[in-house]
């Protein structure tokens, strides 16, 4: 089958590729050290990626469930639903470019929010805010990774039927127990899965780290960094790298599926 | 009894009050950066001075028709919709035969095409990226020599969502019905395909290119490090030349592909109420909805 040999050819081969060239040392022998190397060596990019993406991933679950919850059992105005999945879908898909310039306008050194907030007396900038450090990576990336929650909650939600509501409080159930024995632990697989879907999504973000500063000490930039300065391609440690990006994105988008497969269950 | 609802009535008032902040605050956070980049970008005033004073002041679109002027935009802007028409095109002529294919004659290898069709989530582009130099460099020169080389990786980078947005098309129809009524006729596969089942995915295939347009249209990871010239290349060049010029492009990409998946969100809606209608016997909602698959799909993109 033709597509079966085009993913071969364009996905398979070059992943092969960048594996095989993880496990060989720079005169062809077979190596792992090549895997390790990199992780101590650029040991902060790690730090600072897996930072990232936990804190990014754990807040956009923790704001975009309720914030979709909020969304979907709002009775008026009868709009704001559809309004909120489609600005979703398309916040979910900035990244990049133009969301690192919207930032920059927004909550840049001369931007306008930063106005806004001084003129209420907060001084973001006096606080040792700065968009190009980790609190204002973060706070770009919740602009695609709330939305993405929301629309991977959605299902979920709608999925939590009146009637457990109403067994539950004929059983004397308050708004808590409904919450802590039935709500959450029917939401439970979804959030877990969002949350790897969310990590996975940060973990990988190149575009919106590199137009915000193209020096980023985090994985995908490092990647870059590594394969622009070695013409010749014999420097293993981009491939190491990029193994350990496809390892990391393989743990959790497996994840997110199993855990997806889970949650709907409840969602018939 | 009065008291008793009056009182039910005013919690369930406070217990609104909590969403009502929550998505005022979302608002807040997700409307002003585009409103600050809008003011960037379209008003001609020093950036130190935009405050509340000047809000109202000396707004144009002056800026984004001095960008037209830049030497790169023409020929920035075509390519990108070169590339942008040729995975739209290329993933028409590698997808739909398969999909087709495997609901007619391998429905037993439906799962497993549909786990390859996710797989580029696991390989995100900077990963490609590094496969590219690892693999292509060494073994395949002459193909990266062309400017259309990215048209196969954006094609594979689509695939998770256009795969499922064909794949629903087809769903939606009765495909087996169709190509045996076409066959005893006396048409021949050509025929079946473009006069019976084309014309009967058209909305499908318009939504899988509109996706894929969209995708090419804000991909940077894989071109800037191609070192192709595409749009959102352009884009951050000119912003480190002239950030005006650079943030007039981004507005432009911004409105773009908004109107693009405005139209495609549309369009799915009236897709899905169709399907309700026909195939009112079909199970909804098996999967995730077609807009989330959308969603993370291109959201892995940047």
């Amino acid at each position: 089958m033709p597509f079966i040999a085009f993913l071969f050819v364009f996905l398979l081969l070059p992943t092969v590729g960048v594996i095989r060239k993880a496990f060989l040392d720079t005169s062809g022998h077979f190596t792992v050290s090549p895997l390790g190397d990199a992780l101590t060596k650029e040991r902060k990019a790690f730090v600072n990626s897996i930072k990232v993406s936990l804190v990014t991933a754990f807040l956009g679950v923790i704001i975009g469930v309720p914030l979709a919850y909020a969304a979907a059992t709002a009775k008026r105005p009868r709009w704001l639903r559809t309004v909120v999945s489609a600005f979703s879908g398309v916040a979910a898909n900035m990244g990049g470019v133009v969301l690192a310039f919207a930032f920059i306008s927004f909550i840049g050194a001369q931007g306008l929010g930063t106005k806004i907030l001084k003129a209420f007396g907060w001084d973001l900038y006096d606080g040792g805010f700065q968009l190009n450090s980790f609190a204002g990576w973060a706070t770009v990336y919740l602009y695609f990774q709330i939305p993405l929650m929301v629309l991977v909650s959605l299902p979920a939600i709608d999925g939590l039927k009146d009637s457990w509501r109403e067994a539950s409080a004929n059983l004397g159930g308050t708004t808590l127990t409904y919450w802590r024995r039935v709500g959450i632990p029917v939401l439970l697989p979804s959030m877990l899965g969002g949350f790897m879907l969310l990590f996975a999504n940060s973990f990988s973000a190149y575009a919106t780290a590199y137009a915000l500063n193209t020096g980023a000490n985090i994985v995908p930039v490092k990647i870059s960094f590594y394969l622009q300065g070695d013409i010749a391609g014999e420097s293993p440690v981009p491939f190491a790298l990029a193994t350990w990006m496809v390892v990391f994105m393989a743990v959790s988008m497996g994840g997110y599926f199993w855990l997806r497969k889970r949650a709907e269950r409840w969602q018939s | 009894m009065a008291v008793v609802a009056a009182r039910a009535r005013r919690r369930r008032r406070i217990g609104r009050l909590g969403p009502t902040l929550l998505l005022v605050g979302a608002l807040l956070f997700f409307t002003l950066p585009i409103l600050a980049m809008l003011r960037f970008a379209m008003q001609r005033v020093p950036m130190v001075d935009l405050g509340w004073h000047t809000l109202f002041k000396k707004w144009t679109f002056g800026t984004i028709t001095e960008a037209f002027h830049e030497a790169d935009f023409g020929s920035t802007l075509m390519y990108s919709l070169r590339l942008a028409l040729g995975t739209a095109v290329g993933t028409l002529v590698l997808v739909l035969p398969t999909t087709l294919y495997v609901h007619l004659r391998l429905p037993k290898a439906r799962s497993f095409v549909e786990f390859l069709t996710v797989l580029p989530y696991v390989v995100p582009p900077i990963a490609i990226v590094a496969g590219v130099s690892a693999f292509f460099r060494p073994n395949a020169k002459w193909f990266l020599n062309s400017e259309y080389s990215l048209i196969p990786f954006y094609i594979t980078l689509a695939l998770p969502f256009t795969y499922r947005a064909l794949d629903a098309g087809v769903r939606a129809i009765d495909v087996r019905t169709l190509v045996d009524a076409s066959r005893s006729l006396g048409a021949g596969w050509f025929t079946t395909m473009f006069r019976v089942l084309i014309p009967n995915l058209t909305s499908a295939i318009v939504s899988s290119s509109f996706l894929t347009i969209a995708v090419v249209l804000g991909e940077f990871t894989i071109a800037a490090n191609l070192l192709r010239k595409t749009f959102p290349v352009f884009s951050l060049e000119l912003y480190n030349k002239s950030p005006l010029g650079g943030l007039a492009l981004a507005v432009m990409t911004l409105v773009g592909s908004t109107a693009l998946l405005g139209v495609l969100t549309l369009l799915m809606r009236r897709r899905a109420r169709r399907r309700d209608y026909t195939a009112g016997r079909r199970r909804r909602g098996a999967s995730a909805s077609p807009a989330t698959d959308v969603a993370t799909a291109a959201s892995l993109a940047p």
